[in-house]
């Protein structure tokens, strides 16, 4: 066997372990090293070249990046995460024809989905789920995201919250915690357009905090403009959309010119 | 040219069978001539028109006639000659006696023109994608595509373009896309370093096609923003930049929808499908599907009469009855609505975006709440949008909360006593409202009547002298052959 393939795996061995151990210093330093030794592969994209052993080495190079992938969830590092999962994409969409498909796939596809709705790019996560075949889209993992930003969307909050429970993976944790903090802000922008007041007692429900001090820290840190009186949050309303009252005649002037001007040179 | 009807005469007797239509071969000669003057006066007008005359004769094509036009302009036993005539069905004896007659008699063109020997290659990569001969035209494309790329001249681009055309038709027709991907990547790079507009036009929109084909609107949007723009020409009334323009426009509105934006999403396709030549039926039904989509999920409700466009209405029916359910705002029947056209809704890969409508679909309901109730319980409000949920209640609190605060509806919550009230309305004529809408109309009216002027075009000398009978004949004639190009393209294209 290619000693470089012998080497690759030997480091993967010692990943693995350090990765069960959950000894992130170990596993962030034979990454790194895993990924130089990766760059040595022809077979591996964007080269894609016929080699004798091109199905092997494409699937342990996707098998670590799929680690690399989880750890950086493990570790909470956001841009790791998108940096290994745009390495990870191409063994799913262009070698998929060679690969046996991988059991990590629709977990981690989720998993990136996920990303997208905390970090409100909705946009690539539609651009993403175009991707996904409809057998795809019917697996518990991406099924799950997608209901999520589809109640994301509609203001049903409580579902969101509420689909915390029912996590396919433990992985997802963590971006479930982060949308958690997502939808209280939403919540609370959305609180403040709604009501003229709140009781604390409501407030603290609809808010979703345990106890009435971190409603109040809440408060004092995020919208120091709420006013705390009796027992009551009082929202400031703006008031917008008054009707106007004048004209405003500088823009209509220079509209009726510019009429003026064109019919000019029509007629 | 004694010679031309001699040969015309000789076909018909020596062929029982697959007799060619006899007028075809001499068409073919005249439009190679026409070539010969368009290469040696570097006129592309007159290449286009050969271009144009060629769709015509398209159906009338037949392998003896192709064989004999072959002979006629390439020398035989030559390389190009050769190939070409190896991708024709095989014909019997009597197509030999057709061949001695161009070989008995010095050939016309010793050493054809460049020009000559892409439009054979191109002649035959048509007859051959019409035959349904998949594998030939294939092989036909990627050798003509070859020798493209050692030519450089401004006169082929035409006719190059035509090939890139049918080149990628030809293999999305077998379901091999991806595979010229990176080759369609290198044409346009040369296209761009050789200023050749229409080539890059119409490469643009393959490599656009390519990726929507597999759903990569990332690549795809990565690609159109980074490549030239090619928005100059709108204005130009060539029927060759018309079509790739519209086409352009379709696949950026598919970007932008998937990608949300959904105002200019509209603006892209509704344009694409107003410029789209009457008869390209297809293609405008495409554009019409998308841009209701896109108006529904901008809150839009779309007029009756763009469902009832004439041989549209079959095709749109779903989207009607889909629209007809948000329009109501009734969860229920947007629901059976979508099952119901599952099917086509997938063909139609607009699957994923009817899913988003659904948010649409409560939004319309709560409006319609909001309008005719001036307070209404919140466990009502979940009873009429037919939330199914296990806490109906909360749910309609926050969706209507979100509601408020997107500016859908006009309204507060009470949370202890669990009811919506709704605001007055205002009067909108006391707003400036009104009078920005008919700026905007003015406006545009205005900037149409420039833009057509701007796109007159005076032919030179034309105050002296007046159009000859001749002339306009001439141009009229063009003007119809025009009229019909579109037609036949569209039959095909989409």
């Amino acid at each position: 066997m290619d000693p470089k393939i012998t080497e690759v795996s030997q480091t993967f061995e010692r990943f693995k372990a350090a990765f069960v151990r959950n000894d992130f210093d170990t596993c962030t330093r034979l990454l790194s090293q895993l990924k130089v030794l990766l760059t040595a592969f022809k077979s591996l994209p964007p080269l894609f070249q016929e080699t004798s052993n091109a199905i092997h080495e494409l699937t342990t190079a996707r098998d670590i990046y799929e680690h690399a992938v989880v750890l950086s969830v493990k570790m909470e590092d956001q841009d790791a995460f998108e940096r290994d999962f745009f390495q990870l994409k191409p063994y799913y969409t262009d070698a998929r024809g060679r690969l046996p498909a991988s059991p990590q796939e629709y977990p981690i596809l989720g998993l990136n989905l996920l990303r997208l709705l905390v970090q409100n790019r909705i946009a690539e996560f539609h651009t993403e789920l175009e991707l996904l075949s409809q057998s795809a889209l019917d697996n518990p993992c991406i099924k799950h995201a997608v209901e999520l930003e589809q109640s994301f969307m509609e203001g049903a909050y409580h579902r969101v919250l509420s689909a915390r429970q029912t996590v396919p993976d433990a992985t997802y944790a963590y971006f479930m915690d982060l949308l958690a903090k997502t939808v209280r802000d939403e919540i609370a922008g959305c609180s403040d357009k709604a009501y003229d007041r709140l009781s604390t007692s409501d407030a603290r429900q609809i808010l979703l905090f345990s106890s009435d001090k971190e409603l109040l820290q809440y408060v004092e840190k995020e919208h120091p403009e709420w006013e705390i009186k009796d027992g009551f949050i009082i929202f400031q309303k703006v008031k917008d959309s008054v009707p106007c009252k004048e004209i405003p005649s500088l823009q209509l002037i220079t509209q009726t010119l510019s009429y003026a001007r064109e019919l000019e040179r029509i007629v | 040219m004694t010679q031309d009807v001699e040969m015309a005469d000789q076909a018909p007797p020596s062929k029982s069978l697959s007799s060619p239509d006899p007028s075809v071969l001499p068409h073919l000669k005249e439009i190679a001539s026409l070539i010969e003057t368009g290469a040696y006066a570097r006129e592309v007008r007159r290449i286009s028109r050969a271009v144009r005359l060629t769709m015509v004769l398209r159906k009338k094509l037949k392998a003896s006639s192709l064989g004999a036009f072959l002979n006629y302009v390439l020398v035989s036993g030559s390389e190009v000659h050769s190939r070409l005539s190896s991708f024709l069905p095989k014909e019997d004896e009597h197509d030999m006696e057709v061949d001695s007659a161009p070989s008995g008699t010095p050939a016309p063109v010793k050493h054809p023109l460049p020009e000559l020997e892409i439009y054979c290659y191109l002649l035959v990569l048509i007859f051959l994608i019409d035959q349904k001969k998949y594998d030939e035209a294939k092989a036909c494309s990627s050798t003509s595509i070859a020798r493209l790329k050692t030519v450089n001249r401004r006169t082929v681009d035409v006719l190059a373009s035509r090939l890139y055309f049918y080149y990628s038709l030809c293999y999305e027709l077998t379901g091999d896309l991806a595979e010229i991907r990176g080759n369609l990547l290198a044409l346009h790079r040369i296209a761009t370093l050789r200023r050749d507009e229409l080539g890059q036009e119409t490469l643009l929109n393959l490599l656009l096609r390519n990726y929507l084909h597999y759903n990569l609107y990332d690549q795809a949007e990565k690609l159109r923003s980074k490549a030239p723009h090619f928005e100059a020409h709108s204005n130009q009334q060539a029927i060759f930049h018309t079509i790739p323009f519209c086409r352009y426009l379709f696949y950026l509105g598919k970007i932008r929808t998937i990608q949300l934006e959904y105002t200019d999403a509209k603006e892209s396709l509704l344009q694409a499908a107003r410029k789209a030549p009457q008869a390209a039926l297809g293609f405008r039904v495409q554009c019409n599907k998308w841009a209701i989509i896109v108006r529904l999920l901008l809150g839009e409700i779309p007029e009756r009469t763009v469902f009832m466009q004439k041989g549209m209405e079959k095709a749109l029916r779903p989207y009607f009855e889909l629209t007809n359910a948000v329009r109501i705002g009734d969860l229920e029947l947007f629901r059976n609505v979508a099952e119901k056209f599952s099917s086509t809704f997938s063909s139609d890969r607009t699957n994923n975006l009817i899913v988003r409508l659904r948010h649409n679909v409560i939004r319309t309901g709560l409006r319609n709440i909001s309008i005719s109730y001036s307070r209404i319980s919140l466990t009502d409000v979940a009873k009429k949008l037919r939330l199914d949920s296990p806490n109906p209640v909360a749910d309609a609190e926050s969706i209507v909360s979100k509601a408020i605060r997107d500016g859908a509806i006009d309204a507060t919550l009470d949370h202890a006593n669990g009811w919506m009230v709704s605001k007055e309305t205002g009067d909108i004529y006391s707003t400036n409202e009104p009078q920005i809408a008919f700026n905007s109309r003015i406006a545009f009216c205005l900037n149409m009547h420039n833009e057509a002027v701007r796109a007159l075009r005076f032919p030179p000398n034309s105050h002296k002298e007046k159009e000859s009978a001749e002339k306009r004949r001439e141009r009229q004639q063009q003007e119809q052959e025009l009229a019909q190009h579109i037609a036949e393209e569209d039959d095909d294209d989409f």
